[in-house]
């Protein structure tokens, strides 16, 4: 308060602080959730701005060069810094920018999942400049070995810990961070393949306070899973594809000494029924229990003991299990609670199975039914009545299915947020029940030809929530279904359009109001010109997915005002489309975010300009697909100097075919 | 002549003869197998179809069965008839002036080998026939004190003279001494073999300083001691016609085969046979001449080392420099090279390290030492310093030192194989008796089964007569 006070002396009297001190402005502020909201509010004037300041926890840097003028800005207060979108991010900037507020960082979080360019002196000068560290986030960076490991080693506050897809990381590697961080709670390692059952042992007995471990894909044995049973604070153990594993190694963890709440085995080739049955007789309180893709048949023993569950388990996975309509009445009669069953590419699953199910399991929100092509309305039928909270319903590829079925589920499934129609016969009348259900978020309507415009409009009326719409291949759509849906639907930030051959530019422009647009595939539209492109980008700024692959009509001017307007796109896809040398040359050398470009078959690019526009481009390519005659065209030392920056080139083989 | 050692001799032959290949038929009789049962059990499992006859034969010298004693005397006819086959065979070679005189000479004397040998079985067979004999040596195997006595029994006696003057007979006088010391060389290994150290020494590494097993009172064994020049030579036998040196003295032997045929005979081939082989042998030990040494014969806890080899390796490990320098870690030093081969089999792969400064060769160690000391951490790896090129380097190092092992351990066999393979090629080419050549194989294969694998003569520095 005295602050704000001294700062009212500084202020013009006119300043909006001689009515709102600074902590009733946070207070206000606090109630401001829309980030769009709160962009308006940081530019009504600078109190605003320093009040936002001073209460943001969280920062996502979007934008590299952004990077130290933010951090100068937010340093003081924030828990969680999210760098992953910046894989141009280096050693020196981050040391850099962690100088910017030395001594005073609080930060709590950091996430530099796939800035793949920091390496062991960025995360030394990182743990050294936030001593309250607890939570890093370094999956999918490739580049991340030992050496990154023990820098990171050095906080010893650290608590959970994300490598996913650390390759080099090694057993020493995890005996460093092992030794260094002993409070440990949540670890994940997955597919870091380097790492052995040396290691499991030696963090298991360092790091006595786990709760969540990830060690999927590693190539560890049975002796491996007897040192985590030791952990007497396990809740959540994940082993997807370790196919080393078997029921021996599955019996250690019924030793009675940990807490297991979920357990996660599915593609475990080597598991078996008995093995499982081992594991939940040991832990009665377990919540989840994913089996997916282990043995093929259910046996009678394993579903007997699910009995023992009755109370705690939530959670059922059986993708890819032989599930006859038995199995699924004694699961609907011990599994009272369940809220989550996977049933994804099971055999043998009936309606009268599935009416079994969830005439026992009423509180079911999440049903995979995905591949099960012996369902028939019938089952949809039950489930409308049974399940009223229902939240999330894969029926992809259930091509019995007709409107008639979803009938029961627009009207039994009033809470319903995910729902997937791909390849399922449906017409316009099931978007008609299904706009009954106004929570809606996710609809994929792929491969259903007979959804017209009619069916989106619908679909527009009622779900304003809805932020995914997938309407791959759904050729009767036309530009007046978009005009419903841009409307309707303002909140859609994920829309894929590819093959819907109807629309054209008017559809385009309807399209541009979606200001939270972020990803969006326009494959194949050839009726899309380069003015359509135009109004997108400058409409959705916040694009940072982009397919134009085999737009006929779309070339250098679109281009040229995807590099003006989207300045965030990460990924684009030109490949075909008639662009010049200039539109190249302006996409690549403005865009700095750009991370994964694919460019095959741009015949109207000569080769040394292909090569000039990439040498040009300024920022951290980490993919690009280029057709495979270029490789001996190329200069090789470009071809060298892109992957001595990391980037990947893919080369594809394919002729050069003009699809109609 | 000792009568009863022949049969110890034939179980040998035997033995070799089958492995080679060789014909037997006039040999095995079930008399010579019955001997070699009694006498030297562990050969019996080579015998494997004589060890049947061997039970049977046993019985037959419990109740002196005639019919044995006929056979014995149908085999002695035979032998009988092959020696004037020989004699015979030496008076057509003696006319034919055609042939030169050397390959004259060279023929006369693998007659007289063949012919000593086919005398030698004779008297073993004939010996056979006596059942006093044959329980002497029973008695005699069980306690090996009594040879020394039975030996000089007068039965034996006699064998041996009517041995000698067959000789004198048969020979043409000038190679009289030579089958004196061959047969003599065979009596002496006898005695040789009877000893129980032969086997225990074969194996040098395990008790090389160490007499840790070995409780000998003060005066029981006789205390040699060796100057500082004779442990250090690096050869200890020299050849007396171009003064190379050699380690062994087989290999001595198998060098002078080159300076003439006169080298080739079994005789000299044998090995050098010792004097006074009545009495019985006693136990040597060995003192390190450097005085204030444990080892040192003067110190008053002393503990004498076994063998010339524990003298050598002890005093180039406690008294010498060390010379022998790893080439790969260029800090650990040795005098003893066989102490550097095992060194550097090792060398290098203690590439686990932890933040304390240990090493470790494994990984899985290393870790189990990290878990066990708080703030312990592995050190991270020199990268990619240590790449495949250093592995594949050092597993050629250790097949290499793997060689040298093999060689020094049982350099004894290899040398008697090619000492064995050398005489039959010599043989061949002459291309006479070649039915009866098993006999002169037969002395390669005693020596090689009984030497130890290294001189244990008191006297280091040998020529070769």
């Amino acid at each position: 308060m005295k602050g704000a006070r001294q700062q009212h002396r500084h202020q013009p009297f006119h300043s909006i602080l001689a009515a709102l001190s600074v902590d009733l402005l946070i207070q206000i502020l606090e109630r401001v959730d829309d980030p769009r909201d709160r962009k308006a509010w940081r530019l009504v004037c600078r109190d605003f701005l320093r009040a936002e300041a001073l209460h943001r926890r969280a920062l996502r840097v979007l934008r590299l060069e952004a990077l130290p003028g933010l951090l100068r800005r937010y340093a003081a207060c924030l828990d969680l810094l999210d760098l992953s979108a910046c894989p141009g991010l280096g050693d020196h900037a981050l040391a850099t920018a962690l100088f910017a507020g030395a001594g005073s960082w609080l930060l709590k979080s950091v996430s530099l999942s796939r800035a793949s360019g920091v390496g062991w002196r960025g995360l030394a000068a990182l743990a050294a400049a936030c001593p309250r560290l607890e939570s890093v986030d370094l999956s999918h960076c490739v580049g991340v070995g030992d050496r990154e490991a023990a820098a990171l080693a050095a906080a010893e506050g650290l608590r959970m810990l994300r490598l996913d897809k650390c390759l080099r990381v090694t057993d020493v590697g995890l005996a460093k961070l092992a030794v260094g961080c002993p409070a440990l709670e949540n670890l994940r390692i997955k597919w870091c393949l380097e790492i052995s059952d040396i290691g499991i042992e030696l963090l298991a007995k360092k790091c006595r306070d786990l709760r969540v471990l990830d060690i999927s894909y590693l190539k560890i044995t049975n002796s491996s899973v007897k040192s985590i049973s030791s952990l007497g604070k396990l809740e959540v153990l994940s082993m997807v594809g370790c196919s080393n594993i078997d029921d021996e190694g599955l019996q250690f963890l019924n030793n009675g000494s940990n807490s297991l709440r979920s357990i996660d085995v599915s593609r475990c080739d080597n598991v078996t029924a008995s093995g499982l049955t081992s594991v939940i007789e040991g832990h009665m309180c377990l919540q989840k229990l994913n089996v997916g893709d282990c043995f093929p048949e259910l046996a009678p023993l394993f579903l007997s003991k699910l009995n023992g569950l009755k109370d705690s388990l939530t959670v059922l996975i059986l993708d890819g299990f032989q599930v006859s309509a038995s199995s699924l009445k004694i699961i609907g009669v011990n599994c009272k609670n369940l809220s989550e069953i996977g049933l994804s590419k099971c055999k043998w699953v009936t309606d009268e199975g599935i009416s079994e199910l969830v005439a026992g399991c009423v509180n079911l929100m999440s049903i995979d039914l995905t591949c099960c092509r012996m369902l028939t309305d019938k089952a949809l039928m039950a489930i409308g009545e049974q399940n009223k909270k229902l939240v999330c319903l894969r029926l992809e590829s259930c091509s019995l299915m007709t409107d008639k079925g979803l009938e029961h589920i627009g009207t039994g499934c009033p809470n319903l947020e995910e729902i997937d129609l791909t390849d399922c016969p449906i017409t316009d009348t099931a978007m008609k029940y299904l706009s009954r259900c106004s929570e809606l978020m996710i609809l994929k309507l792929g491969l259903c030809d007979k959804i017209s415009s009619e069916g989106l409009v619908h679909i527009a009326s009622n779900c304003q929530n809805l932020c995914e719409l997938d309407l791959y291949r759904c050729i009767e759509v036309t530009d007046d279904g978009l005009a419903a849906i841009a409307t309707g639907c303002s909140k859609l930030q994920k829309l894929n359009l590819c093959y819907c051959t109807q629309i054209t530019d008017q559809g385009m422009k309807h399209l541009s109001c979606l200001e939270d647009l972020r990803d969006l595939e326009l494959r194949g539209l050839h009726h899309v010109t380069s003015l359509g492109v135009t109004s997108i980008a400058i409409g959705c700024r916040r694009l940072t997915e982009l397919d134009l692959k085999r737009c006929n009509l779309v070339d250098n001017v679109g281009l040229c005002a995807l590099a003006q307007y989207t300045g965030n796109l990460r990924q684009i896809n030109i490949s075909y489309c008639p662009v010049s040398s200039m539109g190249l040359c302006k996409l690549l050398g403005t865009l700095k975010c750009l991370q994964d470009v694919k460019l095959v078959h741009l015949t109207h690019v000569p080769v040394e300009r292909l090569e000039l526009a990439l040498r040009a481009y300024g920022g951290q390519l980490k993919k690009l697909k280029l057709f495979i005659g270029l490789r001996d065209l190329l200069s090789p030392w470009l071809i060298q100097m892109l992957q001595a920056r990391r980037c990947r080139i893919r080369w594809v083989d394919k002729p050069l075919v003009f699809s109609p | 002549m000792d009568p009863k050692q022949m049969p110890t001799f034939e179980a040998c032959s035997s033995m070799s003869s089958q492995s080679r290949n060789l014909n037997q038929n006039q040999r095995a009789t079930e008399f010579d197998a019955r001997e070699t049962e009694q006498s030297l059990p562990k050969f019996s499992s080579h015998l494997d179809n004589s060890f049947h006859q061997s039970n049977q034969a046993q019985q037959v010298a419990m109740n002196w069965d005639p019919r044995a004693v006929l056979n014995s005397l149908d085999i002695l006819g035979q032998k009988i008839h092959q020696i004037q086959d020989i004699v015979r065979s030496t008076l057509s070679n003696e006319r034919q002036l055609s042939i030169q005189p050397n390959e004259f000479a060279a023929q006369q004397q693998l007659i007289n080998t063949d012919l000593t040998c086919t005398i030698i079985e004779l008297i073993s067979t004939a010996g056979a026939l006596l059942p006093l004999i044959k329980n002497a040596l029973a008695s005699g195997i069980n306690s090996p004190g009594q040879i020394g006595g039975v030996a000089n029994s007068a039965s034996d006696l006699d064998l041996v003279d009517v041995l000698r003057q067959n000789d004198n007979l048969l020979s043409d006088g000038t190679k009289d001494s030579e089958y004196e010391e061959l047969i003599k060389g065979l009596s002496d290994w006898d005695d040789e073999g009877m000893k129980p150290i032969s086997t225990e020494d074969i194996d040098v590494k395990d008790n090389e300083d160490g007499v840790s097993g070995e409780n000998l009172p003060l005066g029981s064994y006789e205390v040699l001691q060796l100057e500082k020049e004779e442990i250090l030579a690096p050869h200890t036998h020299f050849c007396a016609i171009c003064g190379k040196g050699f380690k062994r003295d087989a290999n001595l032997r198998m060098h002078m085969r080159g300076h003439g045929d006169e080298y080739k005979s079994p005789s000299a081939l044998a090995k050098p046979s010792k004097e006074g082989s009545s009495e019985p042998v006693p136990i040597k030990r060995y003192s390190c001449p450097f005085i204030g040494c444990k080892r040192n014969k003067e110190h008053k806890n002393f503990q004498p080392l076994k063998t010339i080899l524990c003298v050598k390796n002890h005093y180039k490990r406690s008294h010498c420099d060390k010379s022998y320098t790893c080439r790969r870690c260029n800090s650990k030093k040795f005098s003893v090279m066989a102490d550097l081969k095992t060194h550097e089999k090792h060398c290098g792969s203690n590439k686990w390290l932890c933040s304390c400064g240990t090493t470790f060769s494994r990984k899985d160690k290393l870790f189990g030492h990290i878990a066990l000391f708080q703030g312990h951490t592995p050190a991270l790896s020199m990268d990619e310093v240590k790449s495949q090129g250093m592995s594949v380097q050092g597993q050629s190092d250790e097949v290499m030192a793997k060689e040298e092992d093999i060689d020094y351990l049982i350099s004894g066999n290899v040398i008697e194989d090619t000492n064995f393979s050398g005489l039959k090629g010599a043989d061949d080419d002459l291309g006479y008796f070649s039915s009866m050549n098993f006999d002169s194989f037969t002395f390669g294969g005693i020596d090689g089964l009984q030497q130890p694998s290294f001189d244990t003569s008191e006297s280091l520095f040998s020529f070769h007569k």
